[in-house]
């Protein structure tokens, strides 16, 4: 009796499962939408919705509607992972717009690999990432290419020939940082120094004391915002008053901008509303109208993300392996993926190349650098 | 660069920082030590009446305006009266129960205050604005070459060694100090004697709870950074820091302090920084195995 009756209960669900599904299609993103870095997320689900919201009102995807649904993991390994096994075990999901740090990247990406669920990260740069599963891409540039990126821009832009690195002990900030030292060793830069300090550090007073003996023309902060905010301020405030400060992504926060000693820094960002041309206008002036600021380039990268996987979704349907290989398919300029953060095509792991732009703080607003690098 | 003079004033800067970081570990462990010693309770929650310090102040100064010293006062009045609260909801109720009991609670509370904090001011780190403290703070008192020590360096210090002195003259010179001695060596004892014990409790959790409210003031201004999660970190290295002194022992708990401020700092600067917290508890370790009572605890007898 109880048998049949599990038996029924399982055929309703399964039942009713089937038939939601056939209405709406779940596109889950994965970020950190509370905690410290909760001002990455926002930008990437102010876009997701608006994405979502667009793509439903032209009709949806071959005529059902897009549902953007939010996860959030606080940029931890642990909730990444956690996230990751709750989608990787739901029918209903057939692509991840995700996740954003990288060491969430990193946590998650196995379990995608093994429930061949393919996931588009709009943020995690590190290296390693694209190599470790086949069902993992990125339409965002990877750390080696913008550490490398940023030792040219120092050297070749502004002059620096001695620079001091204080990097976070992760995946994301040590990968930034070893492509930084193999380009500034090519081109002659010399790095006085590497420091480090953890998530949780709040008092960077010895490490940039150690700074300070050193002179350097410029210090490396290939960390977050949060922590970049911090010592910018505690090493003004052990007299560093001429050393220049630059980061990568990372740092690109609005936080930034509330710090008088930030004036100056200039990081490498995918995205300038200024710099994007014609093909971006309407979505910099639909996220403008909508949520009141410019979009940054997490929002332009989730915005193109979604946009790749209702692509793929229209073109062979809500198969898991099949959407894999059509993203994988997008192998050349030709095919690329034309987005409002430029083109995206991928390598055969997953990866791609994006150019990269530079802005800075000029009188407490995020500015295009005047001296660019293309 | 390599010079002698410039090794020297490295040395010293980082002295001089570890010095400040020490103070502050200081202030914070004396409220562990104190409650320890009268009810042999490790007070878990008190890292967060730290951290509310800190948001407290950080309120009234951005939010309600209050020019910083009348902040600094008002909140260390409240965070004594939280500590009040603190004992008075979660801790006298167990009073007799078994000491895990009371553990626990303190946990719970910690987790409590932790999360409600979270609710009221969000997880983003909070930054006073610079042009709203008085500027002094911003300015060299005394730069010696390379080093330099700030104004607001000199003003936590000062607030430290004073407040330390305070509470010895507190402890060994007034009747209620007598009272808490003589709590923290026999609670029945002492009710015999006619010491309203839970009243010297309450006091104890005050002066406790208006040091540690002080601390996160004090942090909050120097290091510009206030988060809901930011007393569990400093709570922990406290607690390492009174337990290195001799847990019980006031003395022990500015000694501790202010030896973990300075391994920290010149671990950070000479050994590794990417293992500066490891050291510091390594230091503490060291010391715990080869003198189990801490630097200056004693091994029975009277503990405040």
């Amino acid at each position: 009796m109880k048998k049949t009756a599990l038996c029924l209960l399982i055929a309703w669900f399964s039942l009713t499962g089937a038939a939601w599904a056939g209405s709406t299609i779940k596109i889950p993103v994965a970020a950190a939408f509370t905690g410290q870095l909760a001002s990455f997320g926002e930008g990437i689900k102010n876009a997701a919705i608006l994405k979502g919201e667009e793509i439903n009102a032209a009709g949806g995807i071959n005529g059902k509607k897009v549902k953007i649904v939010l996860e959030d993991e606080l940029c931890d390994p642990k909730e990444a992972a956690t996230v990751a096994t709750k989608l990787a075990n739901d029918p209903k999901v057939s692509i991840v717009i995700g996740h954003l740090c990288s060491s969430a990247s990193l946590a998650a990406l196995p379990i995608y690999r093994d429930a061949k669920l393919p996931a588009i990260s709009p943020a995690s740069t590190n290296v390693n990432i694209g190599k470790m599963s086949p069902f993992y891409f990125r339409n965002v540039y990877k750390d080696d290419f913008q550490g490398l990126f940023l030792a040219r821009y120092a050297k070749l832009a502004r002059g620096f020939d001695k620079v001091a690195v204080f990097y976070e002990v992760n995946d994301y900030s040590m990968g930034l940082m070893t492509a930084f030292q193999k380009e500034a060793k090519k081109l002659g830069i010399k790095v006085l120094g590497t420091e480090a300090y953890t998530s949780d550090t709040t008092d960077f007073k010895p490490q940039l004391t150690k700074f300070k003996m050193m002179n350097p023309h410029a210090i490396f902060i290939p960390g977050y915002a949060p922590q970049g905010t911090l010592i910018m301020s505690q090493a003004r405030a052990l007299g560093m008053k001429n050393v220049a400060f630059f980061g990568a992504d990372g740092l690109d926060d609005d936080l930034m901008l509330k710090n008088p000693d930030a004036e100056g820094l200039f990081v490498t960002t995918p995205f300038l509303p200024d710099k994007a041309g014609p093909h971006a206008a309407g979505f910099i002036a639909a996220y403008k109208k909508k949520y009141g600021k410019e979009p940054n380039w997490f929002a332009a990268n989730a915005y193109d993300g979604v946009g790749l996987a209702a692509q793929a979704i229209a073109a062979v349907g809500e198969d898991r392996v099949k959407i894999r290989d059509y993203l994988a398919s997008l192998n050349s300029k030709e095919k690329a993926y034309k987005g409002v953060a430029g083109n995206t095509y991928f390598d055969e792991n997953g990866d791609c190349l994006k150019e990269a732009f530079v802005k800075e703080i000029r009188n407490g607003k995020w500015v295009s650098a005047e001296k660019q690098l293309q | 660069m390599d010079s002698l003079l410039d090794q020297s004033s490295l040395f010293l800067q980082q002295l001089v920082n570890g010095i400040t970081l020490g103070g502050v570990y200081a202030l914070i462990a004396v409220g562990y030590t104190m409650v320890y010693g009268v009810i042999q309770l490790i007070n878990f929650a008190h890292g967060e009446i730290y951290m509310l310090g800190a948001f407290l102040a950080y309120t009234m100064v951005t939010f309600l305006g209050l020019p910083f010293f009348a902040a600094f006062i008002l909140t260390i009045l409240i965070c004594s009266c939280f500590g009040i609260i603190l004992d008075v909801i979660a801790y006298r109720p167990l009073r007799n129960a078994p000491r895990l009991a009371a553990l626990i609670t303190a946990i719970g509370m910690s987790i409590f205050l932790q999360n409600l904090a979270l609710m009221i001011w969000g997880s983003q780190i909070k930054s006073y604005p610079r042009e709203i403290l008085p500027s002094i703070f911003y300015q060299t008192a005394w730069g010696l070459g390379e080093v330099t020590l700030s104004w607001l360096q000199v003003f936590i210090l000062a607030i430290t060694v004073v407040s330390m002195a305070i509470l010895h003259l507190i402890i060994h010179r007034t009747r209620i100090g007598t009272a808490m001695r003589a709590v923290s060596l026999d609670k029945t004892t002492s009710a015999l004697m006619g010491i309203k014990v839970n009243r010297v409790i309450s006091f104890t959790f005050a002066i406790g709870s208006a040091m540690g409210g002080m601390a996160g003031i004090l942090v909050g201004l120097y290091y510009n950074a206030i988060f809901p999660t930011m007393g569990y970190i400093a709570g922990i290295k406290a607690f390492a820091a009174a337990v290195l002194g001799g847990i019980g022992s006031v003395p022990g708990a500015m000694l501790g302090g202010g030896v973990l401020g300075i391994a920290e700092v010149i671990g950070a600067g000479y050994v590794s920084s990417e293992y500066r917290d490891g050291i510091s508890y390594a230091v503490m370790i060291a010391v715990i195995l080869f003198k189990p009572s801490g630097l200056i605890g004693r091994q029975i007898g009277e503990k405040a």
